[in-house]
């Protein structure tokens, strides 16, 4: 990883060649969103995935809305010494409960092994009061008996999907079109 | 007590799904976005990424935070398309840096790069009337 020096903003440069566009958009159709209500108990992250699943939404703009987390894992970023990407993930933090969600945004889609994945990141208050935050990873979530709310805006005609990104050496969420049969769901 | 209010009729429409690659900025890269493809109004729905460093007005102050790595925990706000056809945003949100420290602010246009992602979900607003 090299900075480019005497910038006020630091960019960094990449492991890969940059690739274009530098922007993707892609449009969406607009559906009915879903609100969904999880027990405690449960994970989540996979509850909220299984729940758009049996739906049969696999794609997917999400909004946790509320939790009550009995237990969690977060991940938060640094510069990554081996040189091969530009940053990733330190050991995980662990928080036990009562700790309360504050916030939390979230991509549903395919990850890299085809498995519905969702890509979120949270900012939580522990049970001191302290502010927490980052990479929710899946499985490492489990939720106290006040359980959560999330809303989801599924995701037709067009929508993420994990692939080989070659600039950042990194499996990426990416925006694809969907065939017009299959829709967001 | 009284107060002053405006209320604008309108819908929301279709939803973009947005990619930022890396060292594009974050605010002028989702409002150059908008402009490259004709979204006029939109808010955020969900977004999840990552800076290499950030830049925020909070309190009256500007606050950095040193990345790389810098996670993008919550995003929220909106795009606005003025009458005279300038398309300008306003977009607040969280941060964690690599020590777990948590930040919150307005996010200062063009002054936070994308570290490896961004992925973003807008969706149109429509006012009514709006030409």
């Amino acid at each position: 990883m090299r900075r480019n020096e005497g910038e006020a903003v630091r960019t960094l440069v990449q492991p890969g060649t940059p690739l274009q566009p530098r922007r993707i958009l892609e449009w969406a159709d607009v559906g009915g969103d879903l609100r969904i209500t999880l027990a405690g108990g449960q994970d989540l992250l996979l509850g909220v995935t299984q729940a758009l699943e049996a739906r049969g939404v696999r794609h997917a703009a999400v909004q946790v809305l509320a939790a009550d987390i009995a237990r969690m894992a977060y991940l938060t970023g640094q510069a990554d010494a081996s040189g091969q990407r530009a940053a990733t993930y330190g050991a995980p933090t662990w928080l036990e409960g009562p700790v309360t969600l504050l916030g939390a945004n979230g991509i549903l889609g395919p990850g890299p092994g085809r498995a519905t994945l969702l890509h979120c990141h949270a900012v939580v208050v522990d049970a001191a009061g302290r502010l927490h935050g980052g990479h929710l990873p899946p499985g490492d979530c489990r939720l106290g008996p006040g359980g959560a709310t999330a809303i989801a805006a599924p995701l037709r005609g067009a929508a993420f999907a994990a692939a080989y990104d070659s600039e950042t050496n990194y499996p990426l969420f990416q925006p694809v079109r969907l065939a017009a049969s299959g829709g967001g769901e | 007590m009284s107060g002053t209010a405006e209320i604008e009729n309108g819908t929301l429409g279709r939803l973009a799904v947005i990619r930022l690659r890396p060292n594009e900025d974050l605010v002028t890269g989702i409002e150059t976005a908008c402009r490259e493809h004709g979204l006029r109004h939109a808010l955020v729905r969900s977004a999840v990424g990552s800076l290499v460093d950030a830049r925020l007005d909070a309190g009256g102050k500007v606050v950095t935070v040193t990345g790389p790595g810098i996670e993008i925990l919550t995003l929220g706000g909106e795009l606005r398309t003025g009458a005279g056809g300038a398309l300008t945003s306003d977009l607040r949100g969280t941060l964690s840096d690599s020590d777990a420290r948590v930040y919150g602010g307005r996010f200062r246009r063009g002054e936070n790069p994308i570290c490896i992602t961004l992925e973003l979900v807008l969706q149109e607003w429509l006012p009514q009337g709006d030409g």
